[in-house]
């Protein structure tokens, strides 16, 4: 790691000022004091913006701007998958659908033979005579 | 001019363990997506479409009676009860000697547009929970759900009941009538469900997790990594547990379309689950209808599932055995922090032994 083989590279008679001093300049430890120091700053302005009605709202506004653009893309790419008679992802899903529908009538089915074992399995109540 | 007193662009010593540092940062960072995760052997015992029912493999036969049943949120990926040897809550529940199942829900494919909340309680865990009992050979079982697969465990057991011996739930969110931040994100008229879930068949897992990232942003973009800069200093840093504990914050699931409008719409936007009105299957969910033990474990400094949204439930079950923990901590870290150890797993295993 880093500032252990830096260490161990030292002398002994390294100062722990000097090491204070190096570390004071290396942009990672800057930029970790400058966090540090203003991170509770930080948190509290964004949770002051974040809190307000507006931020809620203009998120969005945001997201569903993006998402009709999205939507324009996916549209555009399936005309055009359609025009050159190539099956797009819902012609794909489709099939898939299909199978995960087979796939649950099988599993009612295999309910309603567990049911039919269970209903035999049971001992049937004694006729009266 | 002394290197303290230098501009670090000018200090080539500073420079030099600074690019180290970047490095190392970005070796752990990107070595995150292949971190050794869930590796308690298991063995698949039911599937169906994406989902998968495991039991988790024991040398020796379950000490104790009843079966736990682990029942995972929807965006979130199987590991996170088995992160890794030694911060595994299902390595606990084996060693407290319990038969493991764990449903792990799979990733969603477009096929999967119509796949709802209301299917997966009502098709997927009633069979998984059939084959637990023919797995395991005993009719009730122990429901633990974590998140939103504790609103999930809490609807199954609801219109269950005869299924579940005990309800455990980890985080999970009941009532929605005063859901914090996320809440406020994802208000009707405010948050665009139709038109996600138009344009995406299946919401891209980014979706919730950047809403989850933004409840505390300066810490889940920034905090991060200034303390693993700082951490990376450290001889002793368990890099590998750092990058399991990345992994699983930021290897999102996508959710399906359908799950996901439910989600917004009828538990957050509407609160049907609390207010009593929520229906599956024309089948009404009621909590009240839940008379077997409850534990709810609650975080303090839960900022996804905050306080009003977990402590509603011991009040709406109808089990006169009714219990509430809190732990000290936040909504991932009380589950495989190290005070998970001290705290959760040992509050959960004397709980379940004194109801086994």
């Amino acid at each position: 790691m880093a500032t252990k083989s830096k260490t161990n590279s030292e002398g002994p008679g390294t100062s722990a000022g000097a090491e204070s001093a190096r570390q004071s300049s290396d942009p990672f430890e800057m930029w970790r004091q400058l966090y540090e120091t203003n991170e509770r700053a930080w948190t509290q302005a964004l949770e002051g913006a974040m809190g307000r009605p507006e931020f809620g709202e203009s998120s969005g506004k945001m997201l569903e701007t993006m998402l009709a653009a999205q939507k324009a893309v996916r549209d555009n790419m399936r005309t055009y998958l359609e025009t050159i008679n190539v099956p797009t992802r819902e012609d794909i899903a489709r099939v898939g659908e299909l199978i995960v529908g087979i796939e649950e009538k099988i599993d009612q089915l295999a309910d309603r033979l567990d049911d039919i074992e269970e209903a035999v399995r049971r001992p049937s109540p004694k006729r009266a005579k | 001019m002394t290197s303290g007193q230098s501009a670090p662009w000018l200090d080539p010593e500073a420079l030099w363990a600074s690019n180290d540092r970047a490095l190392e940062m970005a070796r752990a960072v990107l070595g995150s997506a292949d971190a050794p995760v869930g590796l308690t052997p298991k063995e698949l015992i039911w599937r169906k479409n994406k989902a998968r029912l495991y039991r988790y493999v024991r040398s020796e036969p379950a000490t104790q009676r009843t079966p736990v049943f682990l029942v995972l949120p929807l965006i979130n990926r199987a590991y996170i009860l088995d992160l890794r040897p030694g911060a595994s809550f299902v390595e606990f529940l084996l060693g407290e000697g319990f038969d493991v199942f764990l449903i792990d829900w799979g990733t969603p494919g477009d096929e999967d547009r119509a796949l709802d909340i209301t299917t997966l309680i009502t098709r997927y865990l009633p069979r998984a929970a059939k084959a637990i009992r023919r797995a395991s050979g005993v009719e009730q079982m122990t429901v633990l759900g974590y998140c939103i697969g504790g609103a999930l465990a809490a609807c199954f057991v609801a219109l269950y009941p005869k299924i579940a011996r005990n309800l455990v739930l980890f985080t999970a969110p009941i009532d929605f009538s005063d859901a914090g931040q996320f809440g406020a994100l994802t208000a009707r008229g405010v948050f665009p469900v139709d038109s996600l879930t138009d344009t995406f068949p299946i919401v891209p897992g980014q979706v919730p997790d950047i809403g989850s990232k933004l409840l505390n942003p300066v810490a889940s973009y920034l905090g991060t990594y200034a303390r693993l800069s700082e951490k990376l200093g450290d001889p002793g840093f368990d890099v590998a547990g750092w990058q399991a504990m990345y992994r699983w914050v930021n290897e999102s699931v996508p959710f399906a379309g359908a799950a996901f409008r439910q989600w917004i719409v009828e538990f957050y936007q509407e609160n049907r689950l609390a207010r009593g009105v929520l229906e599956m299957d024309g089948r009404p969910v009621r909590l009240a209808d839940i008379h077997c033990p409850v534990l709810n474990v609650a975080a303090t400094k839960d900022q996804i599932a905050p306080r009003p949204t977990t402590s509603v439930i011991t009040n709406l079950v109808g089990s006169a055995d009714a219990s509430e923990a809190i732990i000290e901590g936040g909504h991932v870290g009380i589950v495989v922090g190290r005070k998970a150890k001290a705290d959760l797993w040992p509050t959960v295993g004397s709980w379940l032994n004194a109801h086994d």
